[in-house]
């Protein structure tokens, strides 16, 4: 990896320095590899619009205004990504199947909160929680997963999902709250299932 | 005064600093009087990043070479 800034290799990809582009390339592969993979779930798939991302970006090098190659390409293979997806299968699952929390015909909550300690600022993940995360995370309903995933994970927020999902921000954040509230309930039962083991 | 329904109800937008005055207030003395919410609200704080650092992926190796040489072919003049 050379010390050159992304706005550098930039301006001489845009000048067809393919060693250039790989270097950006290298510096966006996970991130543009990451979206795909959690959306699709197939690595195979996922290389896929890794490669569609990068070819069309290089074929677009024009085009990009400002130096933000990294956030392009990640917003490239979200949305090859759903496209990918939208046609693979519909999104049918309502939201009302989304886990909520318990309360009482008062409204008050009815379920005590597992101790979370473990899960300290920095500590690393413990594998059995990282499967569980990823088990409810994949059991969301598709609209509601998009926008988790999107916004909770990949850091885009409301108004660039909305161009990309052609969702109003409204909905998203509903649904988003809706997504919230069942992994926290999937991170909790695995807490809870942890703190009964003898 | 809300219920817990309510008061969870409105976390999002409260996390995201969108609640009137009135609503974020009323939510407030809510969470100032009942204990099982604010273990909620924070078990719900750390969801996102948690759930950020288990689904982070890198790209297996093999995957970034043949990406390598599908765009050295590609990009090639």
């Amino acid at each position: 990896m050379s010390d050159a800034s992304d706005e550098e290799l930039l301006r001489r990809a845009r000048n067809n320095d393919t060693a250039a582009f790989e270097e950006l390339v290298g510096r966006s592969r996970d991130r543009v590899f990451g979206v795909a993979l959690r959306i699709l779930h197939s690595e195979a798939e996922a290389a896929e619009v890794a490669q569609e991302t990068f070819l069309s970006a290089w074929r677009s090098l024009g085009q990009l205004s400002g130096d933000q190659f990294s956030h392009w390409v990640h917003r490239i293979a979200a949305n090859r990504a759903l496209m990918r997806l939208r046609h693979q299968k519909v999104a049918n699952q309502v939201e009302e199947s989304i886990e909520s929390p318990k309360f009482n015909a008062r409204g008050s909550l009815i379920e005590s909160v597992a101790d979370w300690a473990p899960t300290a600022e920095g500590a690393s993940l413990d594998a059995e929680l990282r499967r569980a995360i990823e088990e409810a995370s994949q059991s969301l309903p598709e609209s509601a997963r998009q926008v988790f995933l999107l916004h909770d994970v990949e850091g885009l927020d409301y108004q660039q999902i909305s161009e990309i999902t052609k969702d109003s921000v409204a909905a998203l954040k509903s649904r988003l709250h809706r997504a919230r509230l069942a992994m926290r309930a999937a991170i909790d039962r695995f807490y809870a299932e942890k703190g009964s083991e003898p | 005064m809300h219920t817990c329904k309510e008061a969870i109800e409105l976390l999002a937008a409260y996390l995201d600093g969108e609640l009137p005055p009135a609503q974020k207030q009323a939510l407030e003395e809510h969470l100032g009087a009942c204990a099982p919410c604010v273990d909620f609200v924070a078990t719900y704080r750390q969801t996102p990043g948690l759930c950020k650092k288990a689904l982070e992926a890198k790209m297996p190796k093999d995957l970034a070479d043949s990406l390598s040489a599908f765009l050295r072919k590609h990009t090639a003049a």
